[in-house]
């Protein structure tokens, strides 16, 4: 060790304070200013996911899939590349396939946002999508499944009886780095048969 | 053989979890009072820390503590430190952690840490550093001279850095395809080399060189740690359960029965998560002297950065063909690319060579070079991937010389059960190449599809002929299974999840043995709390053959406890009596006997050996903890793996491609893809068919799209992202893709399964440069990737495009 | 130099009304930047490699969003996302060369979010100066891409000057061949700036790849009927299929009488900081049939006074060939 560097021990403390750690629904301490320009717009809003409203505090520039992950405890969404070049972090924002780190919360305010925990029917079954899916063993490592499920749900909204063509167009926004392209393109043609 | 479980498709226990969001990965752990870290990393490829001030960060609200190498243990190069001590050696290598309440403070505080730099020459490109009067990636110099034999892929070079150097006249031979004349650091040789060559009525020598490409897993390597008791608790993106505890224990300085990693799924590993790596450490250090539970998420920059890449190589290889077609010798040259930690697969470079085209005399002459580039480990088939890509056209070549087609030059020197392989020609369980091949011609319609005119519009169609390789098995891990008073079936597992599903696949060898329903049997898996023994890593597409010989194994033990155990309650001896049904009885007499949940109670009223009191000797101390942790609950099963063995197990396929290059464009579609496998039996088709596929799909990547790229005058990298780095997209490969197998069991595996996680990808880059060089008259690139703007390049004549040889730089 | 993934702080406006977007735009001035789809803007604010205090999302004014008929031609909201621009039916139907390159933009997700005003709008791709280093186009004083070493494979072989960043937009070469025209609103109203012009290349403004001037917002693309039905071409050459910028695009309109080309306009995309019009080309082949003779008399005439760079010479010949391929396909 050079004896320029002249560091010390960078801890500020380790007493463990509940209440200076942990807030509300998530993990997660806002600080961003709070003092705010006249315009600007209002941190405290509602959010509908998966049919159902939640109050947030979120900041202004807090990207959908922070909020998803970290405010709502909606840990399903994926984040692999936070820069909208997988679709990892894919939901639907009324019905149509969104990377949710590539939208600004603030964006989404009463629209309908489903995430990949909320395609199971009320009852608790299995989405088609989801069904297909491990019926053609879709997934491998899995991380990128989320995505996956959530756009090709959205696919099916649309075009509920694609060629394997359209399917492959229409998911093709999501990265799969196993390369399970073929099981998942199988998985999409076996949960329109499912739906139809 | 017929079996009851083994070769069926079945609903792997965690798929639901993974299509419906509620499987959980290291990040998606929260724990009460967790604070988020981030790192701060080198700006810079090569320099000295000179002083670090994070006072302004440390005042602000939320942010509760930095670690850096202080706090950490010392390390020595080329080993990859927790956190840069005095020298940084790459662009993006951590140099501390800083811990928010939010990640947002956290992020906020990097921006205020200030850290002082004196700059040092760097070198991206091992030919520069090579090169007389070059600049070297340490200090100390450019090569690792060892001073010990190297190891398998995952273990630590031991020897001392020093400078080797080339005349520039030899880096200019090697430019040009000649063969160079210069220090080697490592290397191995068998058989008559020149005897050999000299009966070849063909030689080819070509120089080459293979690109670097970082792993890019989906799942950054996360990590979210606490201590409890005295414990820690860590929450691990690994690709196994086993193979990380001891280093991981190491680096937080305590016994590994004090660690407790649990790891549920990982979003891919590709070999960049065998083993520990240094950033656990660092979570795990940190969240020690915090005293509260933290989360380190890795963004996908740095995971670009600390997230291990293959090592690319430049080289040069003569092949000798005899008259009848037969590889006679091979002599070869590889300059590997370590980056900073000097991550070496020469040897399987090699390796590959020898074990597909049997040459009767090979050597091998190597350096691995030192650049300051991302640090270097293991990737899927690492050597023996990036041989078969530019293997592939050269052979042909050869063959072409003979005016021999391409698969029948293939079989002719294809391996058999009988064959050797690798410096020692050293034996196989079994190899059935030639019968692989046969299936696949077939299959493919080979001789119709080289047969067809050539010429479609704008686009020239090419066919192509590869082969991938990799040993597929190790021995000696051991099984562990509990039958419980109920009668369910625990299968205990620490091989890690991938998503190759091969945890599962190879428990079903218990059920298999057991002769009971699947459904009855339940994984015990991803937490080392959950008594797992030690296992097969996820890895080196192992786990097949090796995991299914220690749950043979354990399960063998149960099966025989059973037996004694009914045996000393309706006498006579083990040999007199059968299962089925879940119950054990005289095979005379099926009414006398009992089921396995009366046997499993019985089994804890003995004791001793049959409730896992006792156990063997042989077993490896992490299994002596865990069946220590089950003793008394039920009928114990374990065993370590003592069962026959004969060298190395070979997973290797033969793809088969047809390509469309456009000459104007220089894009290539993939019009047809066929893989056969020689990989014994197939024990779980979908899973088979997700890793022919998955590799097929990974071989596309290396033919034609991924690379390392850096810039020669900053060493920045420039592919951090997934953008970037061009990873195959599902618009890039084919619409379908096809594979096959030879289905002929492995003599040396009860269920005769062996893996081919990694030649798929093998097959497949070699099938696919092996069409290229078809499409383009023989032209051979002699480099991987082969992008559009090369073949524009070429079919323009252009005298631009890379100059020889350039690595990380085109 | 930390690895950032989460933006830094700023205020967020969402404005409902256009007049009250521009006067944001005027009060905030240079303080503040404006958000469309936001697709290129969060990975500069992500990384940190600029910032901003303010943020004008124009996202919640509708009037922005849809495509319009007009007397001579229509017109498209800049918010319109790419989705509907290729999917639109009066685009579809009138000027398909529009929807093909807007359907060959990223990804669905992108297209999904991503609108036409962001696309054409969005900043270079060189990707030294996209990791933040001071280089011409950032207020600096040099080009790391324009020298012996640089990795300059994606870079301009036409109208460098100092920088040699092309215009990664797939929409723009199409806009340009449309004789498309941008409708910039300020509070002094609207100024009207033909496609061809309101993009520009560093001669002009090094830090900017539009004319877009501080308080003005791009409200609404015109697109005139001039070319409305004619024969269309386009192609995206690639790396990937997905996710890709253009290493060398092509937007041809042509007039077509018969299997004559009365009028036509090639732009090509990629190979400059703005979309490079071929006005050589199209007076070539004036009056010339289209077919294989004519597009082989083209030759090079495309690639005239192209200047390479160490890694991107291969554009030439590419470039040449797209519009051969424009000429024979039928």
């Amino acid at each position: 060790m050079n004896p320029k560097i002249t560091r010390r021990r960078f801890i500020k403390g380790v007493i463990f304070s509940a209440t200076a750690a942990t807030s509300g629904a998530g993990y997660y301490i806002a600080t961003a200013a709070s003092s705010r320009s006249a315009g600007a717009v209002e941190r405290l809003i509602s959010l509908s996911v998966n049919g159902r409203t939640r109050r947030v505090d979120v900041l202004p520039q807090e990207t959908l899939a922070h909020t998803i992950r970290y405010r709502l405890n909606l840990t399903g969404t994926k984040l692999a590349c936070n820069r909208g070049e997988c679709g990892a972090c894919t939901v639907m924002i009324d019905d149509v396939a969104n990377y949710s780190c590539s939208l600004l919360t603030h964006q989404v305010k009463g629209r309908e946002i489903t995430t990949v925990e909320g395609l199971r029917a009320a009852n608790g079954s299995l989405h088609p999508v989801q069904q297909a899916f491990i019926e053609e063993l879709a997934p491998q490592c899995g991380f990128c499944t989320p995505g996956q499920v959530v756009a090709a749900a959205a696919l099916l909204i649309a075009n509920p009886n694609p060629s394997r063509e359209q399917a492959r167009q229409g998911l093709s926004g999501n990265l799969c780095r196993c390369g399970a392209y073929d099981h998942y393109l199988n998985g999409v043609m076996r949960a329109a048969e499912l739906i139809s | 053989m017929t079996f009851m479980h083994i070769g069926k498709d079945f609903v792997p226990p965690d798929v639901e979890g993974k299509v419906t969001g509620d499987a959980k990965y290291a990040e998606d752990f929260r724990r009460e009072g967790m604070v988020f870290a981030r790192l701060l990393t080198s700006p810079m490829p090569s320099g000295r820390i000179v002083s670090i001030d994070a006072s302004a960060a440390l005042r602000m609200d939320g942010v509760v503590g930095i670690i850096t190498a202080d706090d950490l243990p010392a390390s020595k190069p080329p080993a990859n430190p927790m956190l840069a001590s005095e020298y940084v050696t790459y662009i993006g290598q951590p140099i501390l952690a800083v811990a928010a309440t939010s990640e947002h403070i956290a992020e906020n505080a990097l921006e205020q840490i200030k850290v002082e730099f004196e700059r040092r020459e760097f070198v991206v490109d091992p030919l520069d550093s090579l090169v007389e009067g070059g600049p070297d990636a340490y200090p100390e110099g450019n090569a690792m001279v060892l001073t010990a034999p190297e190891g398998d892929e995952n273990t630590a070079l031991v020897g001392v850095i020093k400078p080797v150097k080339w005349p520039a006249e030899e880096i200019e031979k090697l430019r040009r395809g000649e063969e160079p004349d210069g220090t080697f650091t490592a290397g191995w040789e068998y058989g008559e080399l020149e005897a050999e060559f000299a009966k070849c009525d063909v030689i080819v020598e070509e120089s080459f060189v293979t690109a670097g490409t970082p792993h890019q897993c989906m799942e950054p390597r996360t990590s979210m740690v606490y201590w409890e008791n005295g414990k820690c608790y860590f929450h691990a993106s690994t690709q196994s359960q086993s193979a990380v505890n001891n280093g991981l224990a190491a680096m937080l300085g305590i016994p590994p029965e004090d660690l407790v990693v649990i790891n549920e799924n990982t979003g891919g590993g590709f070999g960049s998560k065998g083993t520990s790596y240094p950033t656990m450490g660092v979570s795990g250090n940190l969240a020690r002297l915090l005293n509260r539970p933290v989360q380190l998420r890795i963004t996908r920059e740095e995971e670009f950065y600390i997230g291990i890449g293959r090592p690319g190589m430049q080289g040069w290889i003569k092949t000798g063909l005899m008259a009848d077609g037969k590889v006679a010798a091979v002599d070869l040259i590889i300059i590997s690319d370590g980056g900073p930690t000097g991550q070496n697969s020469a040897s399987s470079s090699a390796g590959h060579v020898s074990v597909l085209f049997q040459p009767n005399a090979m050597r091998l002459r190597n350096i691995p070079v030192f650049t300051n580039t991302t640090p270097r480990g293991a990737q899927r088939g690492p050597g023996q991937n990036e041989m078969a890509a530019v293997l592939a056209p050269i052979m042909d070549k050869a063959a072409n010389q003979l005016g021999m087609d391409r698969v029948a030059f293939r079989r002719l020197n294809a391996p058999h059960s009988d064959s050797g392989i690798y410096q020692a020609q050293s034996p196989v369980t079994s190899a059935f190449m030639a019968e692989a091949i046969d299936k696949g011609a077939a299959l493919f319609d080979w001789q119709a599809k080289v047969s067809q005119p050539r010429r479609r519009g704008n686009k020239i169609v090419g066919v192509g002929v590869g082969q991938g390789y990799h040993g597929a098995g190790g021995y000696g891990y051991d099984g562990l299974v509990k039958i419980h008073p109920s009668g369910k079936i625990d299968i205990h597992s620490g091989v890690g999840n991938l998503g190759t599903y091969s945890y599962a696949a190879t428990s079903r060898t218990v059920a298999e043995v057991l002769q009971c329903s699947w459904e009855n049997c339940e994984i015990i898996r991803a937490r080392t709390d959950n008594h797992l023994p030690h296992s097969s890593v996820q890895g080196g597409s192992n786990t097949i053959f090796t995991h299914s010989r220690a749950n043979y194994v354990a399960a063998m033990d149960a099966l025989n406890k059973l037996k004694e155990i009914a045996a000393a309650e309706f006498g006579g001896t083990v040999e007199e009596y059968s299962i089925g049904d879940e119950r054990v009885f005289r095979t005379d007499d099926s009414t006398k006997g009992m089921t396995y949940a009366q046997a499993a109670q019985k089994a804890i009223e003995l004791g001793g050996q049959y409730s896992g009191q006792q156990y063997p000797e042989d077993l490896n101390p992490i299994t002596q903890r865990a069946v220590a942790g089950v003793a008394g609950t039920g009928l114990i099963g374990v065993a370590k793996d003592n069962l026959d063995r004969k060298g190395t197990p070979p997973g290797q396929i033969i793809g088969f491609m047809e390509i469309e290059v456009d000459i104007d464009t220089g894009k290539i579609e993939v019009t047809d893809y066929l893989a056969v496998a020689d990989c014994g039996t197939v024990m779980h088709p979908q899973g088979f068919s997700q890793q022919m596929n998955g590799g097929g799909v990974w071989g596309i990547g290396m033919a034609a799209y991924e690379r390392h790229v850096y810039d020669p005058q900053n060493g920045l990298p420039a592919n951090v992202g997934l953008y970037q780095s061009k990873l195959p997209t599902m618009l890039d490969v084919p619409v379908h893709m096809a594979s096959a197998a030879a289905d002929i069991p492995d003599p040396f595996n009860p269920m005769g399964g062996r893996g081919i996680g990694e030649p798929s990808q093998g097959c497949a880059v070699a099938a696919m440069t092996s069409a290229i060089a078809d499409a383009l008259d023989g032209h051979l690139f002699n480099r991987v990737p082969v992008t559009p703007d090369m073949i524009v390049n070429h079919v323009a004549q252009n005298s631009y495009g890379p100059k020889p040889l350039k690595l990380n730089t085109f | 130099m930390p690895s950032h993934d989460v933006m830094p702080d700023m205020e967020l406006y969402q404005p409902l009304q256009v007049e009250d977007a521009v006067a944001l735009a005027d009060r905030l001035g240079s303080r503040a930047w404006l958000l469309g789809g936001g697709q290129d803007t969060y990975g500069w604010l992500k990384d940190r490699a600029k910032t901003t205090e303010a943020m004008i999302d124009l996202n919640g004014i509708e009037s922005l969003r849809g495509v319009r008929e007009t007397a001579d031609g229509i017109e498209i909201g800049a918010l319109t996302t790419l989705t509907e621009v290729a999917t639109n039916t009066l685009i579809n139907e009138r000027y398909g060369l529009l929807s093909s390159a807007a359907g060959r933009v990223a990804s669905p997700q992108i297209r999904n979010a991503g609108t036409l005003g962001g696309n054409v709008s969005q900043d270079v791709r060189c990707w030294y100066y996209r990791r933040g280093l001071d280089c011409y186009r950032a207020g600096g004083n040099l080009c790391y891409a324009d020298t012996p070493e640089g990795m300059n494979r994606e870079h301009a072989i036409f109208g460098a000057s100092r920088c040699v960043a092309v215009n990664p937009s797939d929409t723009a070469p199409a806009l340009v061949a449309l004789e498309a025209s941008m409708v910039l609103t300020s509070v002094d109203g609207e100024r009207i700036v033909a496609a061809e012009d309101y993009f520009v290349g560093p001669a002009i403004d090094i830090e900017n790849t539009t004319a877009l001037r501080t308080g003005e917002i791009l409200t609404a693309v015109r697109i005139p009927s001039t070319w409305a039905n004619a024969t269309f071409y386009f192609e995206k050459v690639a790396d990937r299929n997905v996710w890709d910028f253009a290493l060398v695009s092509m937007a041809v309109a042509m007039k077509m009488n018969g299997s004559t080309i009365e009028d036509s306009r090639f732009v090509c995309g990629a190979v400059e900081c703005k979309p490079r019009r071929l006005t050589e080309v199209e007076n070539a082949v004036r009056g010339r049939n289209r077919d294989e003779s004519t597009a082989a008399s083209i030759a090079e005439l495309a690639s005239r006074g192209a200047r390479v760079l160490a890694h991107n010479q291969y554009k030439v010949p590419l470039m040449d060939s797209l519009v051969k391929r424009a000429l024979q396909s039928a």
